[in-house]
């Protein structure tokens, strides 16, 4: 490529542009092949696991249907209906492929289509949740970010001190003390329901504001805290000096070299917290009175309608593991050294 | 120690010698009077005065044993002396100004265009997260204001020039991806980009393997003859002091104990450290072993 002698300016810059090309796609193919040997595994075997919880739990649509002085006839009447009578691995191949093709099956409850059922409650909760993280990251963000800047200052402190009180605060708790001051006290918010955002957004914010901010807390704090703990530690590395020594002004040296190097554990935590948010929707949707995912979830659950609970579990550990590919990416991106080894 | 021992020094000599150090014509770039370091913490000296003065495209050497205020002194030529650390004495200027007279954002345009450093540890010393070629451009777009096509030509040419194989491919890696002494060669192409006057090499060479160590070394001198740069070379080994500068300052203990031309400190050494220094090298160089008549003389 450049080993001939003298090549010409142009061709030189050309070289340097196709090499970093093919090096910039290797890389991000690299990052995506092995992101995708890690998570197709985890998904088939999570999904595995969630298939064989009929035949642990022993729930069976008959004792639904029938109630419990069915007889034996009929509940094997039923659940040949269900084919469930079938060997465990076919109908988990059935079941499988249902769920790669976006179908979930029928709830043993009503009969209806638990694809539908789910995508119905997912709009309310991922709206929140959605949201629960712009505003975790946004206030985690400059909350760390201003702690990082100033530290062992009254500042610095402060913050630490409201993030360590705020991440002791349960979402339950947060929400409650937010209904009664915001919506009830002060009636700035609604207290209960949900408006899709077709019908308008400022309803819709207006709506899902309130639970998103219960749910943020949590999000708020870690970021924050693993943000000013990176933002300190990156701060102190040679680089920083190299930087310095080279004359770059501290502005581009924070942004640019600090930021980007002490960012990596805020991100990760930022994956952790996904499921955080979706496990800790059961409870916020019941305070807020949202027909969301969480609340599916729990009622079907409490129903003992396992094709619905396998259903959510499939849901959410796509929705996991998406949000963990993405963040894997990201990551990959911004500190391309944190991939070594991986 | 090293294959470019004192033994290799001699043909140096004459050189040194026909370019004597003494007055110079030219202003210092770097005049450095009397400085001495204090730890605010511990309040008590820790470096006890040193002074020298640099002239373009000369070269002064300081060694000393690990803790002997080396790096200090560096660093505080370069105002970026670790916290607790200040400059109780002294003065030091970088081209004719008093830098207790710099504010911060004069401080960060001296930096890199006047006065430029590379250390030991380079992969440390570059960000893991930029590719190095980037990093050399950063410096360009902001130092000299080239355009970003420029900066990127520029930066390809300077890894040219520190004589790295095929600079466009080195140019899109990151620093994990280059050995030790590629980045070193990185380094030094950071640290010379926007065209500084003075260089300050604190113990570059030290974790390079000797091969390595005797190019690297080479290559500064090289930039000091074609530049004008005026080096300042810090390091515990006599031997790469001794092959590239005109001056020669040996520490100890925050004090400087012995300060000469080159060849005067290696071959009439006169206080005892310096002796016990040479001594060393000519009883554990390598030189000993392959031509015993010669290192014994």
């Amino acid at each position: 490529m450049t080993t001939t002698a003298l090549p010409t300016v142009p061709d030189e810059y050309r070289a340097a542009a196709a090499a970093r090309v093919r090096h910039t796609l290797g890389r991000v193919l690299g990052v995506l092949a092995r992101s995708v040997a890690i998570f197709v595994p985890v998904f088939l075997v999570a999904t595995f696991v969630t298939f064989a919880l009929r035949s642990l739990s022993g729930l069976s649509p008959a004792r639904i249907q029938l109630g419990e002085d069915a007889t034996p006839e009929a509940i094997q009447r039923i659940e040949a209906q269900w084919g469930l009578d079938r060997p465990f691995l076919a109908q988990y191949g059935d079941w499988i492929t249902g769920v790669l093709h976006g179908e979930l099956g029928t709830s043993w409850v009503n009969g209806a289509d638990i694809s539908t059922l789910i995508g119905l409650g997912l709009g309310v909760s991922l709206s929140i949740a959605t949201f629960a993280l712009l505003i975790g990251v946004v206030a985690g963000f400059a909350l760390g970010t201003l702690a990082a800047l100033r530290p062992t200052t009254p500042i610095d402190r402060a913050i630490t001190g409201v993030v360590t009180v705020i991440s002791v605060m349960p979402p339950f708790v947060v929400g409650i003390v937010l209904v009664a001051v915001l919506a009830v006290g002060l009636d700035l918010f609604p207290s209960a329901g949900y408006v899709p955002a077709e019908e308008g957004i400022g309803p819709w914010l207006a709506h899902i504001t309130l639970p998103a901010l219960a749910l943020s807390c949590d999000v708020v704090a870690d970021v924050a805290r693993q943000l000013r703990t990176g933002l300190v530690a990156a701060r102190d590395e040679n680089y920083v000096t190299g930087a310095v020594v080279r004359g770059l002004s501290p502005r581009r040296i924070f942004l640019g070299h600090v930021l980007r190097n002490g960012i990596g554990p805020a991100l990760a935590t930022l994956g952790l917290k996904f499921p955080a948010l979706v496990g800790a929707s059961v409870v916020t949707e019941w305070i807020f009175g949202l027909q969301g995912f969480g609340r599916f979830a729990n009622d079907s659950a409490q129903a003992g309608d396992v094709p619905a609970v396998q259903g959510v579990l499939v849901v959410s550990i796509a929705l996991v593991v998406s949000f963990n590919l993405i963040v894997n990416l990201v990551l990959a991106r911004v500190t391309p050294a944190s991939q070594r080894g991986m | 120690m090293t294959p470019r021992s004192p033994s290799s020094a001699p043909e140096r000599t004459p050189a040194a010698a026909a370019a004597p150090t003494a007055p110079p014509k030219v202003p210092p770039v770097l005049s450095v009077r009397d400085v001495r370091i204090g730890d605010r913490a511990g309040h008590r000296e820790v470096v006890h005065g040193v002074s020298f003065g640099l002239t373009p495209g000369k070269a002064v050497g300081v060694v000393g044993e690990s803790g002997s205020g080396k790096t200090l002194t560096c660093r505080a030529v370069l105002g970026i002396l670790p916290r607790h650390f200040e400059i109780t004495g002294g003065s030091v200027e970088i081209a004719g100004t008093d830098i207790t007279t710099l504010t911060p954002s004069r401080w960060t345009e001296l930096r890199g265009a006047t006065i430029s450093a590379v250390f030991q540890d380079p992969a440390s010393y570059l960000n893991p997260s930029i590719r190095v070629g980037a990093q050399i451009a950063e410096v360009l777009r902001v130092k000299t204001g080239l355009k970003r096509r420029q900066a990127r030509h520029r930066a390809v040419e300077l890894l040219r020039a520190v004589r790295l194989r095929d600079p466009a491919l080195v140019y899109g890696q990151y620093p994990h991806e280059l050995s030790g002494g590629m980045l070193q060669r990185v380094l030094i192409a950071t640290a010379v980009a926007a065209g500084p006057r003075v260089l300050i090499a604190d113990e570059a060479t030290t974790a390079l393997d000797v091969t390595v160590q005797a190019e690297i070394l080479d290559l500064l001198d090289e930039l000091r003859e074609e530049s004008g740069l005026a080096l300042v070379v810090v390091s515990h080994d006599l031997a790469v002091v001794a092959q590239i500068c005109d001056e020669v300052l040996v520490m100890r203990q925050g004090e400087v104990v012995e300060q000469g031309p080159a060849h005067e400190v290696l071959h009439h050494p006169r206080h005892p450290y310096t002796r016990l220094l040479v001594a060393e090298h000519e009883q554990y160089g390598l030189d000993r072993f392959l031509d015993p008549t010669e290192a014994s003389s």
